[in-house]
């Protein structure tokens, strides 16, 4: 990809381009951060208001995936092409990665034993989740992304409540489920 | 430095340095010379990419590294994304042995996970040089090497797929088909990290963590946490 593709997708002069941008790469990482900052609000928005630290991690992980199958090429920019786009975009997506830490950090506080759990557990967890749906990306099966939706949900919340109680969330009867998981 | 990207040459008697020779003086067979210089170029990437990335390697800086001419890489390598993709194919290589005699060796799967584990934890903190290559490097070095790198964490699944053998029922129906893929995504992530922050010395500090994980979805927590923990 050139700039000449990008200002002649855009539908603008080549000068504007450097109006605004100073290379390609400083492009590039403008996507990325436009890109990121969408999915975040949206995740924000959909787990912010809920008080069942389970239902929020169902509904942040239903906004991300929305807003990844709705906007598979954005997407593909964030978490394909930013890992083969330089340090400055690795490190970006290394950061967003870090954002979903602090919401299932909150996972411990009504796991039954959240005190005993790694200190690596929600890094490995958002890894693990950003693997699967990059891998899909990486092979253009969009389509299949949302289907995905009750595994990852269950992958996530096994640790802190138990494989039974983290299914019950992610095939959606888990209204009560942390109180079962406190008791 | 041990290099395992660049192992001994075939017959151990004959130290290193006479590779340097050029063919034919010293009665070393021509292409055991050439094998060597290949061995030697791929080191000498290995050391440049761990300078300058991989976008600021030159060749230069690799037929420096490799005391070897300019005419000499392009016999071996048609190029320097070329002369990569060896190193990445023998880091690999490398990596994937080691990890797998390691699984072999042990008797039981929950142990012969820790021992995998362990294998590519300290093969790569020993190798700072090799971990960033393959594990940070390799993913700017262009779609070509990006493709293996995926398929080359993908061929992890199977050690963590062998623990659903055996398991009852009512825990095997409770595993989903993505398990093994989101656990190796998840192990790949925390190793890749610390080497992109250049801190591979932490890297064997994370076996515990990364056996617990990886054990927890097919024995619990609680029992995933004493082989994790064991000493």
């Amino acid at each position: 990809m050139t700039v000449a593709d990008i200002v002649s997708r855009a539908g603008i002069a080549r000068n504007t381009f450097y109006e605004n941008f100073r290379s390609k790469e400083d492009c590039f990482l403008a996507t990325q951060e436009y890109a990121m900052t969408a999915a975040l609000e949206r995740v924000v928005a959909a787990a912010g208001d809920l008080g069942n630290w389970a239902d929020r991690v169902r509904a942040g992980l239903t906004a991300f995936l929305e807003y990844v199958a709705e906007e598979p090429a954005l997407a593909r920019t964030c978490m394909v092409e930013a890992l083969a786009a330089g340090p400055a975009a690795v490190e970006r997506y290394e950061k967003s990665q870090q954002a979903f830490v602090s919401l299932f950090k909150l996972g411990r506080d009504v796991s039954p034993h959240g005190a005993a759990l790694p200190e690596t557990l929600e890094e490995a967890i958002i890894g693990g989740v950003f693997w699967i749906v990059y891998q899909r990306l990486a092979v253009s099966e969009v389509a299949t992304i949302p289907e995905l939706l009750p595994q990852l949900i269950e992958f996530a919340l096994t640790p802190y409540l138990g494989a039974e109680a983290a299914r019950e969330v992610a095939t959606g009867d888990g209204g009560t489920v942390q109180s079962q998981a406190r008791s | 430095m041990s290099d395992p990207a660049n192992p001994p040459v075939d017959s151990p008697e004959y130290p290193p340095e006479l590779a340097r020779l050029p063919p034919g003086r010293h009665g070393l067979p021509r292409e055991f010379v050439s094998h060597n210089q290949r061995e030697r170029l791929i080191a000498g990437l290995a050391e440049a990419v761990a300078e300058n990335g991989y976008a600021g390697t030159t060749i230069a800086h690799i037929t420096r590294n490799a005391a070897v001419s300019r005419r000499t890489f392009y016999e071996h390598f048609g190029s320097k994304d070329e002369c990569f993709i060896a190193a990445y194919d023998t880091v690999m290589a490398e990596l994937r042995k080691r990890v797998g005699e390691a699984f072999d060796q042990q008797d039981e799967w929950p142990q012969a996970v820790r021992a995998g584990i362990g294998a590519m934890l300290e093969f790569l903190a020993a190798e700072p040089n090799l971990a960033r290559l393959s594990m940070v490097e390799a993913l700017v070095a262009g779609p070509v090497v990006v493709e293996r790198y995926d398929a080359a964490i993908q061929s992890l699944v199977p050690y963590f797929a062998a623990g659903r053998e055996g398991l009852p029922d009512d825990v095997l129906a409770g595993l989903s088909p993505t398990t093994e893929e989101a656990l190796v995504g998840g192990m790949v992530s925390l190793i890749s990290r610390r080497i992109f922050a250049d801190r591979t010395e932490e890297l064997e500090s994370l076996l515990p963590d990364l056996v617990e994980f990886t054990l927890t979805p097919y024995l619990g927590s609680a029992e995933a946490a004493k082989v994790a923990r064991a000493s």
